[in-house]
């Protein structure tokens, strides 16, 4: 008996630190969620009523207007282009043997551990001396560089998991080698692509730090914006933003747990 | 193997991204060894000055603030993580895995803008803590939580926590769990079988979720930028300031390529030690 | 096997190395058009290697393949006109049974009635009819490997190539697998190489077996003959269940042919015309189970032998029972039913008779 107690114990010990941690990482999403809709121009809690003025005041600052535009182009014309890339390379460390492979791999693997500001400090120097300044190449050159290796790395895993026996059976059949790409290889791995296309507008939509470099007032994207709005201002316009953000990313996540299982993309398989 | 057809369309571009990358590293470091002229964004002929700077106290002093942030980060990171992957990996109701697994994991995807200002609310002198303490009557004036290291390690190790859940549940689901039951077979009790089995065959994804979040946060810019208010300074934010307010392109060149010296130097440092590890695991 | 004009696959001198690893060495093997071929041998002998290079997936080192009259060493695999069927079936999961099925059709640009024709037919042939618009994952592990026999028939191959398709499968259907695949073969006169490593498999199924081993042919020859009389000891362990006896000196005393075995062991068979050895070499004996009978007081065999019983394994049908034959070394017997179990208690001595009128018989 004193046994089963002790275990009793032990578990709501385990699980009730495991509801505190989990309270300290959901915690800044909640404040913001709550001051977002807070009438109040100081940060107040509790909220003394609600309001959407700091939505309207979001929605209607020129500044986050031309960001959120040029955050979209930027996003779509690099995590398409990232998508394109990444996959051509992870086909290509999948399939082929050829001198440099390892010395590509590691360059194009590196911006995961390249601090972001270095990288965006190198193509700040790098569009400087080809006189592109901060123009919209430059930034999108970064952001496919910094996406680069995680869509490479969510193609390269469904690669894998691809069975070779079935392009040897589509040739056996008669497809030649373009036929088998188009026919059999690229439609299995339209799961992988798709995510690895989710993963890089995510992160490029969300990109900060190198995108402080290599951006002017002209190019620059919405994390940008905030950044600056934060530093001049402390009216809670932001929460707003950043609250639409929190909404959009959970609901991402829970259509891509749904359809796709968050488990398995994230190579967490539960047995 | 039949030669396969097509190697340069999946080449080119492949190819063509490496030199982008290449040629900005370059940069930096090319630059690293030219002359400053202040008030120009020309740089002069080639000198070792900029390297030499580096060994001024208050830069030794950023670099030291640097690493030991990182370090109480990763360790603190791990301290909490290790219990959320466990729950999140063990749950017995698939439900309860997905909840923590969301919770978990969504705030990587929200963008260090929104993470950072979310700190602020929070950590804030009219924030959420000191708001809550005070009308709970237990402060009568508020705790400085911002400007503070402690500040930065607080939110650092919030946004670090997703990246090690997700390594950490990665290398627990892999755990055979009738290596547990035998253990618990063999008459080990449940500390006993965690100390005995289940850390040792973790500990792998333990040293390599440590050592990539210390050299993240080695890299992280806008939280000590925000959180630490020019109070708290990391190597980030004295390449910003070097770069982008003092324009001394060449001085935030040789920072850059510390930082990443540094980052590289302790990833690297972890593959021999994986492997070691994951052998002694072995053994024993 | 009927002898045609024209062979279906003509091996000369066949080859492949990977890396170091000889896979196969200097192999040749002519294949009749019609039969029912199976490559038998155990896992790394060459044999997935030789089906791979008849398909066109690996590339001889050395010699030449010949599909019907044509060279083939340099034709790629897509232009080979070979069937086959993979260990893992490899449907396509993104297409239906009718999309799969009509791949190599749609591959070769046949027309859309044509195709829809003969996938119907393709699909009757393995009593398919009417899942033509099923997903691939609803089907059964059975249905999944008619369907992959389906896209591989329906494009009329010059061979049909069976890579170990029925080792996903449990016993049963198994068994049940193995007759509808030779029922196919009768109805569709394909010329079929069928590989296995699973010999019960083989003579069943097959016209010819082709032995192998570490990329050599040991033999080649229709079931009976490779069951009754092996070409090398290799092949005599290798299919079915046989005792190996120690080496054995040889001497003829008129109709019969005398072995000594361990010095004074005394077997006797009757002469056979075969049979080619001299008087005083070392032989060979192997001898099957089921030519090992436990001796009763009335009978009156010539090679009795006393041992002691170690252990019965009763299977059902039959028991296995192991002796210890002392110089014969350990034996086994197979009886049929269950009686030996009570006869010859564990422990108990009895003696055994060997036939050696059916035993196999190698000059060392």
């Amino acid at each position: 008996m004193s046994a089963r107690l002790a275990r009793g114990l032990r578990a709501s010990l385990f699980w009730g630190a495991v509801a505190l941690i989990l309270v300290y990482m959901t915690i800044p999403a909640f404040v913001v969620l709550m001051t977002s809709v807070s009438p109040s121009e100081l940060l107040e809690f509790p909220p003394s009523g609600f309001s959407f003025r700091w939505y309207e005041r979001a929605f209607s600052y020129p500044d986050f207007q031309n960001a959120f535009v040029n955050g979209l182009i930027v996003t779509a014309f690099a995590s398409s282009l990232s998508l394109l890339i990444g996959s051509a390379f992870a086909y290509l460390v999948d399939r082929y043997v050829f001198a440099g492979r390892a010395a590509l791999e590691a360059v194009l693997a590196s911006p995961l551990i390249i601090p972001h500001f270095t990288t965006g400090f190198g193509f700040l120097l790098l569009g400087a001396d080809l006189g592109l300044g901060q123009s919209y190449a430059v930034v999108i050159a970064t952001h496919v560089v910094l996406t680069l290796p995680f869509v490479s790395r969510t193609v390269y895993v469904s690669l894998r998991n691809l069975d070779p026996a079935l392009e040897r059976a589509a040739t056996n059949l008669g497809a030649s080698p373009f036929e088998v790409l188009k026919r059999v290889t690229l439609p299995l791995l339209r799961p992988g692509m798709v995510g690895g296309w989710l993963l890089a507008a995510i992160l490029s939509l969300t990109e900060f730090t190198a995108s402080l470099y290599v951006t002017a007032q002209r190019t620059q994207t919405l994390p940008v914006a905030m950044y600056t709005y934060v530093r001049e201002y402390t009216d809670p316009t932001i929460a707003a933003i950043s609250a639409l953000l929190i909404i959009f990313t959970t609901a991402l996540m829970l259509l891509a747990n749904r359809c796709l299982g968050l488990r398995r993309i994230l190579a967490i398989d539960v047995h | 193997m039949r030669p396969r057809p097509f190697f340069l369309w999946f080449f080119l571009p492949s190819l063509a991204a490496a030199v982008l990358l290449v040629a900005a590293l370059g940069e930096i470091a090319q630059y690293a060894f030219r002359v400053f002229t202040p008030g120009s964004l020309e740089v002069g002929g080639f000198t070792l000055d900029n390297f030499a700077r580096l060994a001024r106290p208050i830069y030794l002093s950023v670099l030291g603030d640097t690493l030991l942030i990182s370090l109480a980060t990763s360790l603190f990171t791990l301290l909490l993580s290790y219990p959320v992957a466990y729950a999140m990996v063990r749950a017995k109701s698939d439900f309860l895995r997905s909840l923590i697994m969301l919770l978990a994991v969504t705030p990587l995807f929200t963008g260090e803008i929104v993470r950072t200002y979310a700190w602020i609310l929070v950590l804030g002198s009219n924030g959420f803590v000191n708001t809550v303490l005070k009308s709970a009557g237990l402060i009568g004036a508020p705790l400085g939580l911002l400007y503070t290291r402690f500040g930065v390690i607080v939110a650092l190790v919030q946004f670090s926590m997703p990246v090690m859940i997700i390594i950490l549940a990665t290398a627990l689901a892999h755990v055979d769990r009738n290596c547990e039951r035998a253990a618990a077979n063999l008459g080990a009790g449940p500390a006993q079988v965690f100390r005995h089995v289940t850390l040792p065959l973790t500990l792998p994804g333990v040293v390599s979720g440590t050592v990539v979040i210390f050299a993240w946060t080695m890299s992280a810019f806008s939280t000590p930028q925000l959180i630490g208010g020019g109070k708290v300074l990391m190597i980030s934010n004295l390449v910003y300031l070097q770069g982008l307010s003092s324009f001394n392109f060449p001085f935030a060149a040789v920072l850059s390529l510390l930082a990443l010296a540094v980052a590289m130097g302790s990833l690297g440092s972890m593959h021999p030690f994986v492997s070691r590890l994951e052998l002694k695991a072995a053994i024993n | 096997m009927k002898a045609q004009a024209l062979p279906a696959v003509e091996l000369t001198r066949v080859s492949k190395n990977f890396d170091a690893v000889q896979a196969v060495r200097e192999l040749s093997l002519t294949i009749q058009k019609g039969e029912l071929l199976t490559l038998l041998g155990p896992s790394g002998c060459g044999k997935t290697t030789l089906l791979n290079m008849i398909a066109g997936f690996d590339v001889p080192s050395g010699g030449s393949i010949v599909i019907d009259g044509r060279d083939v060493t340099a034709v790629p695999p897509y232009r080979r006109e070979t069937g086959m069927v993979f260990q893992s079936y490899a449907l396509f999961p993104h297409m239906n049974v009718f999309e799969n099925v009509a791949f190599g059709l749609r591959m070769r640009k046949m027309a859309k009635l044509g195709i829809e024709r003969a996938v119907g037919r393709a699909l009757e042939m393995v009593k398919l009819e009417g899942f033509a618009s099923r997903r691939v994952g609803q089907l059964s592990g059975g249905q999944q490997q008619r369907v992959a026999l389906a896209r591989a028939i329906v494009i009329g191959p010059k061979v049909l190539l069976l890579d170990e398709p029925l080792s996903a499968l449990d016993k049963n259907l198994r068994r049940a697998m193995q007759l509808e695949l030779r029922e196919l073969h009768e109805r569709t006169g394909l010329t079929t190489v069928f590989v296995t490593h699973d010999q019960e498999e083989a003579l069943g199924l097959s016209d010819r077996i082709v032995v192998m081993s570490r990329g050599e042919i040991q033999q080649v020859a229709a079931p009976l003959e490779l069951y009754r009389s092996p070409a090398n000891g290799f092949v005599a362990s290798f299919i079915g269940e046989i005792n190996r006896l120690p080496p054995a000196r040889c001497r003829i005393e008129g109709d019969e042919a005398v072995f000594e075995i361990a010095g004074h062991v005394v077997l006797r068979a009757r002469r056979r015309e075969k049979l080619t050895i001299a008087e005083g070499q070392e032989t060979h004996l192997f001898v099957r189970p089921e030519h090992l009978t436990i001796a009763t007081s009335k009978s009156s065999a010539q090679n009795k032998v006393s041992c002691r019983v170690t252990t019965h394994l009763y299977q059902g049908a039959y028991t296995l029972t192991r002796v210890d034959a002392g110089p014969l070394g350990n034996l086994q017997l197979r009886a049929l039913g269950g009686e030996a179990i009570a006869a010859a208690p564990i422990g108990s001595q009895i003696e055994i008779d060997i036939d050696l009128d059916e035993a196999v018989i190698l000059a060392g």
